[in-house]
C-alpha cells in the first residue's frame, strides 16, 4: 500500500463551506502521490466545485438532504483498525472469494492470491495503475462523465484506494466474488472507496458488493463508485446488499457500460442504514445487448433511500427490464427514480420498468419518479408504478384460514419481496437476504 | 399518386393565419411602473387593483425565468413586448350592431359567428361566447339570458367596476401573484379575460366560452380568467384560441383559476391552437399558462379537458387542489406536436381531503421533429385518508425524429393511499395500418382513423360542439406527417 496514514485533519464545521475548505487543503496535499492520473484528479475536483453539494434544489436530489448533513465535523483519513475475526464474522456467504475495503482502502488479507482460479486478476486500485497500466488506462473513468453527478466527481478526485478485478477472455469464474465495504472510524468520516471491474469477451462472473459499518456511534459517510465494464458476449450476475447502520451514510454509484451480445444482471437490496442513495447508470453501448435490474428497499425508523436509475439506451435491437420494489414503514422515506432513456438510434428497443411500494405507516414517505425520455420511433417502452398498502382482502382470506393478522402481514410482505429475491442465482445469499427480510418484519 | 396526395396534404397550412386590419389602441412597448398605471388607467380600475398589479410586478423582478422543463427555446424579451393592445374603437356596446365590421368578420372566418349565435337566441341550448381578442373583450353574447338565472358571465374588467367584492375575494387565491414568474408577469400586466360566477344551486344552462385570438404584431396576451362555482352549481366552459402567422415568437402568459364550492361541479375543455410556427420552426406563439382548479368544499369536482394542437411551445399544467372531502379531480389531454413544435404539458393532483379521487389521461402524439413531454404530479399529504388516483400516459411517435417523454412525480404520505401509474410510448401498429389499408382505407385516413381511435378516451369528454372540431384539429395538425 503506498499511502500511510497521516494525522488526522479535523475541522469543527457548521456549514458545508467548512468541508469544502477541508476537501481542498486534502486534495492539495494527496494528489501527487494518490494513484492516477493527477490531471483528472484535478479536473474532477474543478467540476465538483463547479457542480456544488446537491441541495434539494437540485432537480437530481430534490428527495434528500444531503447538505445538511455534511454540516458536521469529518476527517478524511482513517485508520485501519478491523481484526481478522471481525472480517470473518462479515463474510455470510461460503465458498466466496472475499476481497474486504476497510474505510475505502484495500485489504487482500483474506485473499489468498495463489489459489484464485485461472483467468482473474485481484488487486488494489493502486497496484493495477502501476502494474497493469494499460488496462487501468484503457477503462479507468471512461464510463461516465464527471460533470452530471457532484459525488462521481468528488470520488474521482478524493478516492485513495478500492479494489481492481479483471476478468480473461473466455472464462468462466465459477466462485462468486465477494467485495465487503466495512467503515470502522472511531471519528466521523468520510470515504471514497473506488472499484475498477471488467469482464472481458465471452468471460462470466458473479459479484457482490455489500455494505456495512462496525458499530462505532461514529457518523460515516461512504461515497463509493464502481465502475463495471461488460464486454461483448460476456454475462455478468451483480449484487448489492446495503446494511449499514443508524450512522452510516452511503452514496453508491455503480456506472456500468455494456458491449454487444453481452447480459448483465443487477440487484440491489438496501435493508438498513440511515441514508442510502444509489446511481445506477447502465449504457448499452452495442446491439443486442440484454440488461436485468432488481431492486428492495426495506425501510423504517428515519431512514431515507433514494434509488436513481438510468437505462440508456444507445444502439438499435438492446432489452431492458426494471423492477424495484419498496416496503416503507415508520418514519422513513424511500424514493425511487428511474430513467429509460433511448436515443435516436436505437430502433427497436423494448424497455420496461415497473416500481411497487407498500406504505405501513402514516408518517412514511413514497415518491416515485418514472420517467422515459425517447428518441426513437420504432420502440416498445412502458412504465408502470402503484403504491398501496396491504390488501385487506388477501389479509381476511388468511386469517380466515387461522393465521393471526401479524403473521398473515408478515406472510404477504414475504411474497411481496420474493419477486425480487427469487431473482437471485446465489442460494446462500438469497438465504441471507431472506433471513434478513424475516429479521425486519419481526 | 400517394406521394401527390402527401405532398399537398403537407403544403397545407395553418388556416387562422389571416391577419385583420382593425385599428388597435397600442401601449408602447416595454414594462415598467408606468406602463402598469397606464393599463390600470385605461382600465379604469379601482385604487386596489393597481395596487395588486404593482405588487405583483415588484415580485415578478426579483424573480427569474425558469428553465426546468424539457424545452429548448430563445428567452423572451419582456423589454419588446406591447403589454396593452386593444381593437379600437372601444366604448360600450349595446347591440351587435355597433361592433365594427372587420371584427364580425374575423370571427366568421374563424367560425364562430356572433350574428348567428344571436338568432339562434332562444333555440334550445347554445353557447354563450366571451371574445377575447388581443386580451381585450370586444363582446360577450346571451348576458342577459344568463343575468336571469343570477349568472355573472362577463370581460374580467367589467367585473372589475361591477362585482369588486367577488374579484377581491377570489382572484389570487388559487394562483397568488407569488406562483411562478409568468403568473406574476400576468399578475402585473393582466389586461382583461372572462369572468363567471355561478350562484348557489344554479345549473348554467348553456356552455360557456371564452374565445382568445391575438391579432396585433409584436403583442403579448396577458388574460385572466376566474371562474367560481358556488354551492350545489354546475357549469361547463370552453376555451378556444387561434393566431396570425407571424415570424415573431408571441408570448401568451395566461391565468386560470377555478374555486367549487360544496357540492358544485366546473368542467373546463381547451382546444388550442395558437399559431405553431413553420415548417421550419420559426415563429409561433410561447404559450404559457399557469391554469389551477381548487376544490375548496366537500363534494365538490372539477374537470380539466384539453385538446393541444397549436404553439410553438407549450408549457402548462392545469392543476387541481382536491381539499374539500370527496372531492374529484380530473384531467384528459390530448397534445399533439408536429414540425419543430415543444410541448411539456401535464397536471398537478394534490389531495388534501378525505376519500379524495382524480384520474390522469394524458395521450401525447409526436411527429416531425417535436418534442412532447408529460409532466405530472401527484400528491398524497399526510392525513388525506383513503386518496385514490389511476394515470395513464400514452405516447405515439410518429417519427424517427420526434421525441416523446414522460416525468411523472408521485409522492405519497398516507398509508391509505392507492395510486397507480402506467405509461406507454411506441409507434403505430404495422397490423393496425394494415388491416385499414387491407380494407380499401388509405394510409392518410388510416392514420387519422387510428389516433382518433388512440385519442377517444379523451375527445369523449369535450362538450359535442368541441369534439367535432377537436377531430379536425388532430387531422389537420398531423396531415402529412406519415409517409
Amino acid at each position: 500500500m503506498s499511502i500511510k496514514t497521516v494525522e488526522n485533519i479535523k475541522t469543527k464545521s457548521s456549514s458545508t463551506k467548512n468541508l469544502e475548505n477541508l476537501l481542498t487543503s486534502e486534495f492539495e496535499r494527496s494528489k501527487s502521490f494518490l494513484f492516477g492520473n493527477t490531471q483528472l484528479r484535478e479536473q474532477a475536483m474543478d467540476s465538483f466545485f463547479r457542480q456544488g453539494i446537491p441541495s434539494r434544489k437540485n432537480e437530481e436530489y430534490k428527495y434528500i438532504n444531503i447538505d445538511s448533513l455534511l454540516k458536521d465535523e469529518f476527517v478524511l483519513n482513517v485508520n485501519k483498525t478491523i481484526t481478522r475475526e471481525q472480517i470473518e464474522s462479515l463474510t455470510f456467504l461460503k465458498n466466496v472469494i472475499t476481497i474486504v475495503i476497510e474505510n475505502g482502502i484495500f485489504s487482500g488479507e483474506l485473499l489468498s492470491l495463489n489459489s484464485l482460479p485461472k483467468g482473474l486478476t485481484i488487486c488494489s486500485i493502486t497496484e493495477a495503475s502501476k502494474k497493469h497500466t494499460e488496462t487501468f488506462e484503457k477503462y479507468y473513468s471512461k464510463s461516465f462523465d464527471i460533470n452530471t453527478d457532484a459525488f462521481s466527481a468528488l470520488n474521482t478526485a478524493m478516492a485513495k484506494d478500492g479494489a481492481f478485478i479483471h476478468i480473461e477472455k473466455n472464462e468462466i469464474i465459477e466462485t462468486p466474488i465477494h467485495i465487503i465495504h466495512i467503515s470502522t472510524t472511531n471519528s466521523p468520516a468520510i470515504t471514497h472507496p473506488r472499484n475498477l471491474i471488467i469482464v472481458e469477451e465471452c468471460a462470466q462472473v458473479k459479484i457482490i458488493e455489500s455494505y456495512s459499518t462496525i458499530d462505532s456511534g461514529a457518523k460515516t459517510f461512504n461515497n463509493a463508485l464502481t465502475e463495471l465494464v461488460v464486454n461483448a458476449n460476456a454475462v455478468v450476475d451483480h449484487y448489492e446488499t446495503e446494511d449499514e447502520n443508524n450512522w452510516g451514510y452511503l452514496i453508491n454509484s455503480t456506472q456500468v457500460v455494456q458491449k454487444q451480445n453481452s447480459i448483465f444482471y443487477t440487484h440491489t437490496f438496501t435493508l438498513s442504514g440511515s441514508l442510502v442513495r444509489n446511481n445506477l447508470n447502465i449504457v448499452l453501448d452495442a446491439e443486442n445487448i440484454e440488461t436485468h435490474l432488481n431492486g428492495l428497499y426495506l425501510t423504517k425508523g428515519n431512514q431515507v433511500v433514494d434509488n436513481h436509475t438510468l437505462v440508456d439506451h444507445r444502439k438499435p435491437n438492446c432489452n431492458s427490464n426494471e423492477l424495484y420494489k419498496g416496503i416503507v414503514d415508520e418514519r422513513s422515506s424511500a424514493t425511487f427514480n428511474g430513467k429509460i432513456f433511448v436515443r435516436k438510434d436505437a430502433q427497436k428497443t423494448n424497455a420496461f420498468q415497473s416500481n411497487k411500494n407498500i406504505l405501513l405507516s402514516d408518517d412514511g414517505t413514497i415518491n416515485t419518479k418514472p420517467q422515459l425520455e425517447i428518441y426513437a420511433d420504432d420502440v416498445k417502452c412502458s412504465h408502470g408504478t402503484s403504491t398501496g398498502k396491504l390488501d385487506e382482502e388477501k389479509v381476511f382470506y388468511l386469517r380466515a384460514r387461522g393465521l393471526s393478522e401479524t403473521s398473515a402481514k408478515k406472510l404477504l410482505m414475504h411474497a411481496f419481496a420474493s419477486e425480487v429475491t427469487n431473482t437471485v442465482k446465489i442460494d446462500d445469499l438469497k438465504k441471507y437476504i431472506e433471513a434478513k427480510i424475516s429479521e425486519r418484519f419481526e | 399518386m400517394e406521394n401527390k396526395i402527401l405532398t399537398e396534404k403537407i403544403n397545407e397550412e395553418y388556416k387562422y393565419g389571416f391577419v385583420t386590419n382593425i385599428e388597435a389602441d397600442n401601449a408602447p412597448k416595454g414594462l415598467n411602473e408606468d406602463i402598469i398605471h397606464f393599463i390600470s388607467k385605461k382600465k379604469n380600475e379601482p385604487e386596489w387593483m393597481l395596487e395588486y398589479r404593482l405588487k405583483a410586478f415588484r415580485h415578478w423582478q426579483k424573480l427569474e425565468e425558469p428553465h426546468w422543463a424539457h424545452l429548448s427555446y430563445q428567452k423572451p424579451n419582456f423589454q419588446d413586448i406591447i403589454y396593452y393592445s386593444a381593437p379600437k374603437p372601444k366604448k360600450n356596446l349595446d347591440s351587435l350592431n355597433e361592433v365594427d365590421p372587420e371584427l364580425l368578420k374575423t370571427f366568421e372566418k374563424l367560425g364562430i359567428s356572433i350574428e348567428e349565435q344571436k338568432r339562434l337566441t332562444g333555440v334550445e341550448s347554445t353557447i354563450a361566447v366571451d371574445i377575447v381578442m388581443d386580451s381585450v373583450s370586444v363582446k360577450t353574447t346571451f348576458k342577459e339570458v344568463l343575468s336571469e338565472k343570477g349568472i355573472i358571465f362577463c370581460s374580467f374588467g367589467e367585473a372589475v367596476q361591477e362585482h369588486p367584492e367577488l374579484v377581491k375575494k377570489y382572484m389570487g387565491s388559487v394562483v397568488p401573484h407569488t406562483d411562478n414568474f409568468y403568473a406574476a408577469l400576468n399578475s402585473a400586466v393582466f389586461t382583461d379575460g372572462s369572468f363567471c360566477y355561478i350562484p348557489k344551486g344554479v345549473r348554467c344552462p348553456m356552455e360557456l366560452s371564452t374565445y382568445f385570438r391575438i391579432n396585433s404584431a409584436g403583442t403579448g396576451q396577458f388574460e385572466r380568467t376566474l371562474i367560481i362555482a358556488d354551492e350545489d352549481s354546475y357549469v361547463s366552459y370552453l376555451e378556444g384560441c387561434t393566431a396570425p402567422m407571424r415570424d415573431e415568437n408571441q408570448l401568451h402568459a395566461a391565468v386560470v383559476e377555478l374555486i367549487a364550492h360544496k357540492n358544485a361541479e366546473i368542467k373546463y375543455s381547451t382546444v388550442q391552437n395558437w399559431y405553431p410556427g413553420d415548417k421550419e420552426g420559426k415563429g409561433g406563439v410561447f404559450n404559457f399558462v399557469t391554469k389551477r382548479g381548487v376544490c375548496m368544499e366537500d363534494n365538490s369536482k372539477i374537470s380539466w379537458t384539453q385538446v393541444e394542437t397549436g404553439s410553438a411551445i407549450t408549457w402548462k399544467y392545469p392543476s387541481v387542489i382536491l381539499k374539500g372531502d370527496n372531492s374529484v379531480g380530473e384531467f384528459y389531454s390530448v397534445a399533439v406536436t408536429n414540425n419543430y413544435q415543444q410541448a411539456d404539458t401535464g397536471t398537478k393532483m394534490i389531495h388534501l381531503g378525505k376519500n379524495t379521487r382524480s384520474t390522469i389521461i394524458s395521450k401525447g402524439i409526436s411527429a416531425g421533429f417535436s418534442n412532447n413531454s408529460y409532466r405530472g404530479l401527484v400528491r398524497i399529504a399526510k392525513g388525506a385518508t383513503n386518496a385514490r388516483n389511476f394515470s395513464q400516459c400514452d405516447s405515439l411517435l410518429m417519427s424517427d425524429k420526434c421525441g416523446a417523454h414522460t416525468f411523472p412525480y408521485i409522492e405519497i404520505k398516507d398509508k391509505s393511499g392507492v395510486v397507480e401509474h402506467e405509461a406507454t410510448t411506441s409507434k403505430i401498429g404495422e397490423d393496425q395500418l394494415f388491416y385499414c389499408k387491407q380494407r380499401g382505407i388509405d394510409t392518410e385516413k388510416a392514420i387519422g382513423l387510428i389516433v382518433n381511435g388512440y385519442c377517444k378516451e379523451v375527445l369523449n369528454k369535450l362538450p359535442m360542439e368541441f369534439a367535432v372540431e377537436a377531430q379536425k384539429l388532430l387531422a389537420i395538425s398531423l396531415e402529412g406527417s406519415v409517409g
